[in-house]
């Protein structure tokens, strides 16, 4: 797990809207998060009608 | 309050109808993503799965993913979404409060019958999820399959408990405990 996480928690659900954007632009700017895992399925499968 | 996309089926008809939920999804992404407003160029509008889907493999079915759906949306309508990885579920939480929405692969077989929109199918499927209830945390999720094609089907938007969510997404073939895949809108609540 990136260690940026570890470090600064993700705020509570009732916190105020500007800490949950703030938390979310750190993350998406994380490089760590845009790697794809090798062992990823490589997409969805066919349903039934 | 959030935008909310109108529901696109998968069961629509077209080519590859049951192997578009990637391709729904990302058509109701794409809705979120534009608030509804035609990029008006060359493409169609509203967004189509078969568009989608034409754009992601014009000769062949078969299952496809984020990052191709992300590369189609964006040629056909200037959606830039944000791919990312194995995020935390509580991170997941704060990019949907904070005013995005998001595309989510998750595994079909541990979905419970009041939300199963494809009853016998357990395999991989992509979902849309717009926001969270903050009463109880759940999420609005826009499954491609409910389309209530029969009456014991779900019909369109439903909200999910979160630990379903997580279950559902978790359980997706490559991908770290309490943790999600997701392609993300832009904040459309700026």
């Amino acid at each position: 797990m990136p260690v940026k996480d570890q470090q600064k928690p993700p705020p509570k659900a009732k916190a105020p809207i500007e800490d949950h954007k703030r938390h979310a632009d750190e993350v998406l700017a994380d490089e760590a998060y845009k790697v794809k895992p090798a062992t990823l399925n490589t997409g969805n499968d066919e349903a039934k009608p | 309050m959030v935008y909310r996309p109108p529901f696109i089926r998968q069961g629509d008809g077209s080519r590859c109808q049951w192997s578009n939920c990637n391709c729904a999804a990302h058509a109701m992404a794409a809705m979120r993503h534009r608030l509804g407003v035609d990029p008006k160029n060359v493409h169609g509008w509203p967004p189509k799965p078969a568009e989608i889907r034409n754009r992601v493999s014009p000769t062949h079915c078969g299952g496809s993913d984020l990052e191709e759906n992300h590369n189609a949306v964006l040629h056909l309508y200037g959606v830039d979404l944000l791919v990312r990885y194995n995020i935390p579920m509580a991170t997941f939480r704060s990019l949907i409060i904070s005013g995005r929405g998001a595309v989510v692969p998750i595994w079909y077989g541990v979905i419970p019958a009041k939300y199963d929109a494809s009853p016998g199918f357990t395999g991989g499927h992509g979902i849309y999820v717009n926001e969270r209830r903050a009463s109880d945390g759940a999420y609005l999720v826009y499954d491609p399959l409910a389309d209530h094609r029969r009456a014991s089907i779900p019909q369109g938007p439903q909200w999910w408990p979160a630990s379903l969510l997580q279950k559902a997404a978790e359980t997706f073939p490559g991908t770290r405990a309490g943790c999600v895949h997701a392609s993300f809108t832009r904040d459309t609540e700026v």
